[in-house]
């Protein structure tokens, strides 16, 4: 990280922090014993996965069937949470790696939490194409090791083949990368822990000793991380929008999906970045680390990308009205009109209208006003895939096979279940590891501390003057 | 012990009373004595000196001796292979038996496929000179109801079992006591069978046979004897009639002999010269959509009570004379130009009428007699004995029951109690009856009435012969030994008339009887063959005989009409009228108890399980389609008939009469297996008399308040329209309906530049015949763009490696597919299609492989109807290939799109992607084939779900795998018979040809609509068909390079005709 910092540039951490005041604030949530809040969402998160655990139980023993999916509409809930988990783990992708190499500063804030809704997203989302199939028990198939059935390949043209090597790389190439920030933090960690704890952190920390030599290795390594999960951020929704870009159904059949599916993703990411950062700088009192700049960013970066998709939406109303072809027109004035409307106008506005709010800077700043957004936004995106699936499904070609579909209690529960799972992850998380990468923080005190910015101040303040001159 | 009065624990009375003997043996309760000892015998007790080890060689010696005796009686039930093979079976080769499928008076010419010895699957007989190798969906689920579960597999009495003996000994006494024997059957077509009923009247004095069917025809015989002196239905040439009109008869669908029929009909609608193309009219008038009216060029609709004021409207036209009786005027306009297109084509037109009213009949007759119709397309040289119920003798029966003046009733293959129109009256009579005995296959709410029930086998297990028509004859040969211990009733008969007094075991006796029948009554007959045993060989081969007639029968029309002109019954005034009609798979109730049947989607309604109420939608003239009471479909309302209220859900059909409302008969069975039982409304209990007929409407009805929505709407289609026209009320232009429904006018201008939502599809083609040219100008040059689009491609495709060896492909003649569903029936039956049931049918679970779309298209008040045959169309450009991430389902070098079930893991992904949505995925573990117990899904409440026993497998075909929950199905094309096809060219040396392979929709077709054969073979069948223009592929820019074509629809609408 340069040194060099424009002096009015906003400060990224308040509270003329110290380093030791640093490591105060984010090792000690970790030492403490949890709070009465922690406790209770722990326990729904936990109840949420195990009704969740149950439902996938009964859609294995019982068959699909205990699903409302029909001859017509393959795909329902299962694809739709599945894109959309894999879509809101792009966020933390993109600040860890993308932002790293952009040298972003502001990203130290947020970067922890988000890598490991990351992870967490990954895997609540490859938790559907594993349960969604018919025979659970012979998913192995998929993977193409040598075997005794022939041997007997997959087959290397389907979408969903590459969504599992895209997913599997993207899942492994995220947990190294948020591994490998966590080594240092352990060590500070273990560095103040006692006893059987100090022994299992000096583990995780690989014996870290803070030498110059380990901290060029560690530079050197996430340097080489971020240059592989940056391609990743924008592949790997590529490939999921190949499920639907491939085929031939229209409403599926387009070339602008890889963008649209890209954008989509990451603005449904910062989406989840917000409500859960909102929630944890509240409880955890991380106020001067996650601060109103930071919310601020991001919520430029959600202005931005729920723009692209908005104009993705109108491209793709506009090339099926200017493409002359009948099944094309159908299907998307059957999206916008059809029997299916709601979900389409609710795309619409939570993705669409919801973050042009974010024009105005008060509501950028505003922790509450933030917060409705982000969860706007995710039932937004959420209603995109759904739009995208089921709609799609419900009226293709023939109109003879239309229907309609709408989902069992059991794929209402699943989708609760990884919900569920993925908070339990997520509180674990906030127990077991600092929520924010301290020597990451450490290394923009200097730099982006408030006790630093004199020049900052010294502009609001001559701003403020000019105003009321105004 | 003591007598303590204050005792408050006692368990009997000697523990009160001071009963010694019992004070001991409460004592010695747990002595230490041997077992042996208080079990045995003393002496064997002492000898053997009772300890543990005796007790050992007691016991087994019992086991012993018991697993011996019980051995000995025990049938063996598993399959063992053959010690000496016998000559005829070879396993794993199916051995096809000519046969005759008969039921009431419902036959067809068949051959029966069995495999190891058990019947699997029926196919038509090509030699018979009446069906021509054509079957229908009830003949293609006859097989199902051999291995149904709730068939009587002994005789009862009173709901017991009792054996034959004792059963003969008590019904022989009843009858030889009984001052009146009374037979009620439905119409019987067996000569010979016949001939034992007179065995029963030559032994009883006072017998009586009494004949009815299930839905009545006796207006038609009774009219027919008036007119021309004979009680028989007349031969009609669908094929030799220019202008066919029908007044609410459904001849392709149910009425008399619907196959024939159908053959027939075909030959006249085919566009033979594209130059100079000429079909038939087909005009129908009629109250509901029926299956013909759907195949008809015209509909002209009235209400039911309306329907004699038609016939003699347009008898006036045709004959002369005037009538009062009023008619809507659109009907009168409308028949007034049909009456002046009958005259041109007089001699060469046909008059049919389904009415069960005498004098309407009459009329028929005298409109057929002055066309000149009679000795052209109506002839009597071979009448048809296919019905002969009459509805006087069936209420003389009912009254003398009543009355007490019958001792002794049997009643033969007939459900009276539920279908003769007399239910509570024939229940209540039958209680006065001394005996009653039902001969019948499986219980029906009269079987259970009866005090005997003597069993009898399936028609595939039976001897007999058939003589649907005058001078054809038919042989029925058993293809497996009765499974049960059952007896033909016409063995019955002769055993109870003591015709047959020995060997009570002898199940051969019959054959016997039928052999000398024939020797001695039929045989003589004809002149082709010199020895009998030739003659009956070769018609036990064939399945068929043919008496050839040099003789022409003429008849002289002399029915008195204008008498009938003034008997012809007023229409009603009520503004709301329901007509019953006989839907195509169930009958009116013989086929509810076969699940097959059960769950084929009514061909027009689109419906399954039950019978829903169609009622009339219009368009509102701005963006809506309304339906009667603005119900939609899935409403469940009540409809008053009378006094009697039937709940029932809503389908809102094209081309009902407004002011009027469908139902079918044959629902709401209350005994009737676990397919049919409770299923739907019992209609047969609103059926009244009319002069003494059968009437099928009802006037007094009423249609009230939706409560809610039917909880498994079992449809199995809900878009039905293909761009319906209508008027638009503002501009009064006609304009495409569906499109304004679509685009409804809140979203006017959103919609603005959308160029067309339904008719734009290249999924069907239509045309009038008399624009044929423009159509095919039209759709040349569709599919030239369409040709166009798919050159501009990177993918080169491997079109060259399909040039060699066999490349199978299939030609669907949109314009020859009547909609019957035969073919749907016949290809659950050859690959194993499970039954999901009401509950999965409702939720779009159904597992059809191949299915009949069915589209209205043209005038929205009075549409035409395209019925579309869909399935795999076995893409050479498969979408589902290439997104199967487990290559379970991939490309032959045949080209036919194969499916590894074992090899599937269930994505569904094939299924979204498919545009033409025929793959089907197993949801549940409908074939009761899974790992998992807990998955079986009943169909309708059973207990052991359907096909989880072991009878009901014994229909599954063995060449075709059962498949598990989980994957994914669909259309082979039927590669079992592909392979065993080639298999037979191969061991005779010799190419492979048309007849060698022909897919099990492909036989099963009556009218020949779907030819299947190998596309690089350029002489055979298909590749003359594929080189007509009439020619399509459906979706053919999505490029997927289907390998089914289809032609295109052509109709003979007369547009002036309501003008």
């Amino acid at each position: 990280m340069g040194a060099v910092v424009s002096s009015i540039r906003e400060p990224l951490i308040t509270g003329s922090k110290t380093y030791h005041q640093i490591t105060e604030d984010l090792v000690s949530p970790t030492e403490k014993t949890p709070s009465v809040s922690w406790t209770l969402g722990f326990i729904v998160s936990v109840s949420l996965l195990l009704f969740g655990v149950f439902c996938i139980l009964w859609t294995i023993w019982h068959g699909i069937g205990t699903w409302n999916l029909n001859r017509t509409v393959g795909w329902g809930w299962d694809i739709t949470n599945f894109v959309w988990w894999i879509g809101i783990g792009h966020a933390g992708t993109l600040i860890s790696a993308i932002l790293l190499l952009f040298r972003q500063k502001w990203r130290t804030g947020v970067n922890r939490a988000a890598e490991a809704m990351t992870i967490f997203a990954v895997i609540c989302a490859a938790l559907f194409p594993g349960i969604h199939v018919g025979r659970a028990w012979v998913v192995f198939y998929f993977f193409p090791y040598p075997n005794t059935r022939g041997p007997l390949w997959p087959n290397f043209n389907s979408p969903l083949l590459w969504d599992l090597f895209a997913i599997s790389t993207y899942f492994t190439v995220s947990l190294l990368f948020w591994y490998t920030g966590l080594v240092p933090d352990f060590a500070t960690v273990r560095d103040r822990a006692k006893g059987f704890r100090k022994k299992v952190y000096n583990f995780l920390s690989f014996g870290w000793t803070g030498s110059a030599k380990h901290w060029q290795r560690w530079e050197a390594l996430s340097l080489v991380l971020a240059g592989l999960a940056t391609p990743l951020v924008l592949s790997v929704h590529t490939i999921v929008s190949f499920d639907f870009a491939t085929s031939v159904i229209p409403g599926w059949h387009t070339t602008i999906f890889p963008p649209y599916f890209v954008a989509g993703a990451i603005f449904s990411g910062f989406a989840m970045v917000q409500t859960l950062m909102l929630v944890t700088r509240k409880v955890l009192k991380l106020e001067d680390y996650i601060t109103i700049g930071h919310i601020e960013s991001m919520n430029k970066v959600i202005l931005v990308t729920g723009t692209i998709v908005g104009v993705a939406y109108l491209t793709e109303l506009f090339v099926a009205w200017y493409s002359g072809y009948v099944y094309e027109q159908a299907a998307f004035f059957n999206r916008a009109l059809g029997p299916y409307w709601w979900a389409y106008f609710g795309m619409m506005f939570c993705n669409v209208v919801s973050p042009q709010f974010f024009w105005s800077k008060k509501i950028r700043r505003s922790v509450i006003w933030t917060f409705f957004l982000s969860i706007v936004v995710n039932i937004g995106m959420w209603f995109e895939r759904f739009v995208i699936i089921a709609t799609t499904l419900a009226r293709d070609y023939l109109p003879s096979s239309w229907s309609y579909y709408s989902p069992t209690w059991v794929e209402i529960g699943i989708y609760l279940g990884t919900l569920g799972l993925f908070f339990t992850c997520y509180l674990i998380f906030t127990r077991v590891a600092p929520v924010v990468a301290i020597a990451e923080i450490k290394h923009i005190l200097k730099s982006s501390g408030d006790q630093y910015a004199k020049g900052y101040k010294a502009a609001q303040q001559e701003a403020s003057r000019i105003e009321s001159v105004k | 012990m003591k007598n303590d009065i204050s005792k408050s624990i006692w368990i009997g009375e000697q523990d009160l009373s001071e009963d010694k003997d019992f004070a001991a043996k409460v004592q010695e309760e747990f002595a230490p004595v041997s077992l042996v000892e208080r079990l045995g015998d003393e002496g064997v007790a002492s000898s053997l000196g009772g300890n543990r080890r005796d007790f050992l060689k007691f016991l087994g010696f019992g086991l012993g001796a018991a697993t011996i005796a019980a051995g000995c009686d025990i049938p063996v039930k598993r399959a063992i292979p053959y010690v000496v093979k016998p000559d005829e079976i070879v396993p794993g080769v199916a051995t096809y038996y000519a046969s005759s499928y008969v039921r009431g008076g419902d036959y067809c010419s068949i051959l029966v496929k069995t495999r190891e010895g058990r019947p699997i699957k029926i196919e038509g007989n090509d030699l018979s000179p009446i069906t021509h190798g054509g079957t229908s969906a009830r003949v293609q689920a006859s097989v199902l109801d051999l291995y149904d579960t709730h068939r009587f597999k002994h005789p009862l009495k009173e709901g017991r079992k009792i054996d034959w003996q004792n059963l003969d000994e008590e019904v022989g006494n009843a009858f030889g006591s009984a001052g009146s024997i009374r037979i009620l059957s439905s119409t019987i077509i067996s000569p010979a069978a016949l001939k034992t009923i007179e065995t029963m009247v030559g032994a009883y004095s006072n017998v009586e046979h009494i004949q009815y069917d299930s839905v009545s025809y006796a207006g038609l015989l009774d009219a027919n004897e008036d007119s021309f002196g004979m009680r028989s239905i007349p031969d009609y040439h669908f094929d030799k009639a220019e202008v066919i009109v029908s007044f609410g008869a459904d001849f392709l669908g149910t009425w008399i002999s619907p196959v024939e029929y159908a053959k027939k009909y075909i030959i006249n609608r085919r566009i033979k010269n594209l130059d100079n193309p000429m079909m038939s009219r087909h005009i129908q008038v009629e109250t509901g959509m029926s299956l013909s009216g759907s195949n008809a060029d015209n509909r002209i609709m009235v209400k039911p009570s309306e329907h004699g004021a038609a016939i003699a409207y347009l008898y006036t036209k045709i004959v002369g004379g005037s009538t009062s009786l009023a008619l809507n005027e659109k009907a009168k306009m409308a028949l007034d130009k049909v009456a002046s297109q009958l005259k041109v084509a007089a001699g060469k037109s046909l008059v049919v009428a389904g009415s069960n009213d005498k004098s309407e009949q009459i009329l028929i007759n005298a409109i057929n007699n002055t066309l000149g119709n009679y000795g052209n397309t109506i002839t009597w040289d071979h009448t048809s004995m296919q019905r002969k119920g009459s509805d006087q003798a069936l209420a003389k029966l009912v009254g003398e029951m009543n009355n007490g003046q019958v001792d002794a009733l049997v009643i033969i293959d007939a459900n009276p109690v539920y279908d003769s129109g007399h239910g509570e009256a024939f229940k209540m009579g039958m209680e006065k009856v001394k005996t009653t005995v039902a001969c019948c296959l499986i219980p029906s709410e009269t079987s259970i009435a009866c005090q005997y029930v003597a069993a009898t086998p399936h028609i595939l297990e039976s001897w007999g012969d058939a003589e649907p028509k005058k001078g054809h004859l038919s042989l029925i040969q058993p293809t497996i030994a009765p499974l049960f211990d059952t007896r033909q009733f016409e063995e019955s008969l002769l055993t109870w008339s003591g015709e047959i007094k020995e060997n009570l075991d002898d199940k051969s006796s019959y054959y016997e009887f039928l052999k000398s029948f024939w020797e001695a009554e039929v045989f003589p007959r004809q002149n082709k063959f010199a020895s009998f045993n030739t003659f009956w060989d070769n018609c036990l081969h064939d399945g068929v005989f043919t008496i050839e007639s040099d003789e022409t029968a003429v008849a002289n029309y002399s029915g008195n009409d204008q008498a009938a002109l003034g008997m012809v019954s007023k229409p009603s005034n009520s503004d709301l009228e329901i007509s019953f009609y006989e839907s195509v798979p169930m009958g009116n109730g013989e086929f509810s108890s076969n699940p097959w049947l059960m769950e084929m989607p009514d061909p027009v309604l689109r419906t399954s399980w039950g019978n829903y109420l169609a009622v009339p939608v219009s368009f509102n003239g701005v963006n809506k389609f309304i339906g009667l009471n603005n119900l939609k479909d899935g409403d469940l309302v009540d409809v008053t008939i009378g006094d009697k209220v039937f709940s029932v859900p809503v389908m809102q059909q094209f081309g009902q009469m407004p002011g009027t409302v469908s139902l079918a008969l044959g629902f709401g069975r209350r005994e009737a297996g676990f397919a049919g039982t409770g299923i739907g409304a019992d209609l047969n209990t609103s059926v009244q008399l009319n002069k003494g007929y059968r009437q099928y409407y009802h006037t007094n009805v009423m249609v009230t308040g939706t409560k809610g929505k039917e909880k498994y709407f079992s449809s199995v289609q809900y878009h039905h329209t293909f761009g319906v026209k209508a008027e638009d009320k503002k501009s009064g232009e006609i304009i495409n309906a569906d499109e304004a429904a679509a685009i409804s006018a809140t979203y006017g201008l959103v919609s603005q530049g959308y160029q067309g939502f339904l008719t734009d599809r290249s999924i069907i083609y239509n045309s009038n015949v008399n624009n044929l040219q423009d159509s095919l100008a039209h759709m040349h040059e569709r599919r030239e763009e369409a040709k166009h689009l798919n050159e501009q491609q990177i993918y080169n495709g491997y079109d060259e490696l399909y040039t060699q060896g066999h490349h199978w492909g299939m030609h669907v003649d949109l314009n020859a597919c009547i909609g019957c569903g035969a073919c749907t029936v016949a290809c659950m039956a050859e690959n194993n299609v499970p039954v999901v049931g009401k509950r999965e049918v409702s939720r779009h679970h159904e597992m059809t492989w191949l299915r009949i779309d069915r589209y209205y298209y043209g005038d929205a008040e009075n549409p035409n109807t395209v019925y579309q045959p869909m399935m795999c169309q076995h893409c050479d450009n498969a979408p589902c290939e290439n997104v199967c991430p487990v290559n379970a389902t991939n490309h032959s070098t045949e080209g036919l799109n194969q499916m590894t079930y074992n090899r599937c893991v269930g994505t569904r992904y094939c299924a979204n992607n498919c545009p033409y949505k025929v793959r089907r995925f197993n949801w549940s573990d409908y074939t009761t084939a899974d790992i998992f117990p807990a998955n079986q899904v009943p169909v309708n409440g059973e207990k052991i779900p359907y096909g989880a026993d072991n009878l009901t497998r014994m229909v599954l075909n063995p060449d075709v795998t059962v498949r598990a929950r989980g994957v994914i199905e669909k259309c082979s094309f039927c590669v079992q018979r592909i392979q065993e096809g080639k298999l037979l060219a191969k061991k005779e040396g010799r190419k492979l040809q048309d007849r060698d392979v022909r897919s099990a929709c492909q036989t099963a077709c009556p009218t020949g609509a779907i030819t299947f054969g190998d596309m690089n073979n350029k002489e055979g069948q298909l590749s003359k068909k594929l080189d007509s223009p009439l020619n399509y592929i459906v979706l053919e820019e999505v490029n997927v390079r289907s390998s089914v074509n289809y032609s295109m629809k052509v109709n003979n609408r007369d547009e002036n005709l309501y003008s």
